[in-house]
């Protein structure tokens, strides 16, 4: 008798081993993104393909994004982080390996973004949305309707825009575009470098009408100010508004900055996430994101299936002769970060 | 005491009353306007009347999930909060023990406390202790975080209780469970209720814990409005605003309404 028992429990132990890693394989996808920046239709679509639903949750900065995962709070699968971002992820090890270089849709990825700064050879990022920082103005108001095609213009502004200028309220975005202005690295630590950057800022103050990242396609659109430092996506939207709107790519410097998706460590779902991050390299789904959001994607074929008035708009499809002028965000250290720190809080007094 | 209608005799009371009025609700009424906006923005002119946002909402998944996590949240901490502050006040008032103020501050404490702190201390303690993120770990937080805000109103009211009520419910055999029942919570009800009441809102208002603290798929409704910021705030925001101002002053209203009938 006991020997049938002995029997019975021995045949049991094999089927409890295999039953816990089959439960953990649940068809569930959790997204941490920004709110209104993925499609909820393609994100239907995902669903309807796969049979994983997706859960998606929202941040408002990656900075908030990166402390709550510091502190440990999580069960996120995919993560949003623009690169500098990134790097500081990969630094701290906060990010999984998901090797995306061989992935089987990888080979769609436009150069350069298939080996950026922040992350070598994609080892751990697939790109989402890219987008670029510019000078966007009413042409209305210059006669003409043409400017220089450089910074000169928005920190030494001509008359017809002196007192009628918005900045973004981003510390990296104003003192980058300084940077370039004069020359300086984007990196830059050197406290004379810092000093010239304050100084063409703090003459620039008078002329600037407000000081503010958000609502900027709105500020732009309605005629609040004739120049603004804009992102190119909120470009496009304002341009809807107000047609004779411009956006210039300046000569000295453009800041290209990439939004990119990734796979936290202590992810429940990976296989789930991987499967994800290559099916938003299908040049099919990265348009119908940038459709969505109007910014550019990284994906070659899928110009195809872009939006005209996107395809047609030389603020998000960058013409061939402007690319050059794309300077990548870098992740600059701390002594650079200071040093932006101590412009940006002299320059907001 | 004097009455109230000796405050109108200052001069400038009334005008003054008006201005912090309107300073309060402009917003408001202009915020339910704009709902029916049939432009791209919150932020713009006004572009000729739509519905089309109500539309929306509805068939915004994410939102609609956001705003059933926020009022079971709200609901829940709102229970537990007031119950747990009704006895804190019920211990706290009229009775002299060591400790007392200490014990007082302590309830206060996540008044005080900055909210980013308060965050950042519950989530580690919750990975600390390995409590799952989730809609549990929020309506946690919540419930602890809405007792003061419970507190304050209810303790106020027992102060202003007349002793005598009690002592006498006593002298007629009640004892103290009784006693508690029939005398001294219905005296209290409206200290509770309106205790209740702010701890609702302050629920339902808050963001920086709910984002610390919440898993996936817990999202609220202000953390899921505060992420729209760098992509642009849709009318959708100002008709989902207007939808939960017509669902909590309804309830209010009909209050109000059927009190005085049955007054």
């Amino acid at each position: 008798m006991r020997r049938i028992i002995l029997a019975l429990a021995a045949s049991a132990l094999p089927s409890l081993a295999l039953a816990p890693p089959a439960a953990a394989q649940s068809k569930e996808l959790h997204l941490f993104n920004w709110s209104n920046y993925m499609p909820p239709d393609l994100l239907k679509r995902f669903e309807a393909e796969t049979g994983i639903k997706v859960t998606l949750d929202t941040y408002d900065t990656n900075e908030s994004m990166l402390a709550k995962l510091q502190a440990g709070g999580g069960g996120y699968d995919v993560v949003v982080p623009t690169g500098p971002t990134v790097q500081q992820m990969i630094r701290d090890g906060l990010l999984l390996k998901v090797d995306a270089a061989h992935m089987p849709n990888f080979k769609n990825v436009r150069k350069p973004f298939d080996n950026p700064d922040f992350d070598p050879g994609r080892a751990y990022t697939v790109p989402y949305m890219w987008g670029t920082t510019g000078i966007a103005y009413d042409s209305a108001k210059v006669p003409g309707g043409k400017i220089e095609d450089s910074w000169k213009e928005l920190f030494e502004p001509r008359k017809e825009f002196y007192g009628n200028i918005a900045m973004l309220k981003d510390m990296g975005e104003v003192f980058t575009a300084a940077a370039y202005y004069l020359g300086f690295d984007q990196c830059t630590s050197k406290p004379e470098e810092g000093q010239k950057i304050l100084e063409l800022l703090e003459k620039q103050k008078p002329a600037v009408k407000v000081y503010n990242a958000e609502g900027s396609a709105d500020r732009m659109g309605n005629g609040e100010v004739a120049m603004h430092l804009m992102w190119n996506g909120a470009f496009h939207r304002a341009h809807k508004k107000l047609k004779t709107a411009v956006y210039i790519y300046p000569r000295e410097g453009v800041n290209l900055w990439g939004d990119n998706l990734a796979v936290p460590k202590g992810a429940k779902n990976v296989e789930n996430a991987k499967l994800f991050l290559n099916w938003m390299m299908d040049p099919k789904n990265a348009a119908e994101a940038s459709n969505f959001t109007a910014y550019n994607n990284a994906i070659a074929g899928s110009d195809a299936y872009l939006d005209p008035s996107l395809r047609e708009d030389p603020a998000v499809n960058t013409p061939d002769d402007m690319v050059s002028r794309f300077r990548p965000l870098r992740d600059c250290g701390k002594a650079a970060l200071d040093l932006r720190q101590k412009v940006w809080t002299r320059l907001l007094r | 005491m004097k009455g109230a209608g000796d405050l109108w005799r200052f001069r400038g009371a009334r005008a003054v009353a008006y201005a912090v009025l309107l300073y309060l609700y402009i917003p408001i009424i202009v915020l339910v306007i704009l709902s029916f906006s049939a432009g791209d923005s919150s932020l713009a002119r006004w572009e000729g009347f739509s519905t089309r946002w109500y539309g929306v909402i509805v068939e915004d998944g994410d939102m609609m999930r956001s705003v059933r996590n926020s009022l079971l949240v709200a609901l829940v901490a709102m229970t537990v909060g007031t119950a747990i502050a009704t006895m804190a006040a019920l211990a706290t008032a009229r009775t002299r023990f060591r400790g007392q103020s200490a014990v007082e501050a302590l309830i206060g404490l996540p008044l005080i406390v900055p909210d980013i702190v308060a965050a950042i201390a519950i989530l580690l303690f919750f990975v600390m202790v390995g409590i799952e993120l989730g809609v549990t770990s929020l309506m946690l937080a919540h419930s602890v975080f809405t007792i003061p805000l419970a507190y304050l109103p209810i303790r106020a009211r027992l102060e202003g209780l007349d002793p005598a009520l009690a002592e006498a419910a006593a002298d007629l055999y009640a004892n103290p469970w009784a006693s508690f029942r029939r005398v001294v919570l219905p005296l209290i009800w409206p200290g509770i209720a309106s205790g209740a009441m702010l701890a609702f809102i302050g629920s339902l208002g808050d963001v920086v814990i709910s984002y610390f603290v919440s898993g996936p798929g817990a999202t609220t409704l202000p953390v899921y409005v505060f992420s729209m910021v760098r992509v642009g705030v849709t009318p959708a925001v100002n008709a989902i605003s207007t939808l939960l101002i017509a669902a909590s002053v309804t309830p209010l209203v009909l209050s109000y309404l059927l009190g005085r009938r049955f007054r």
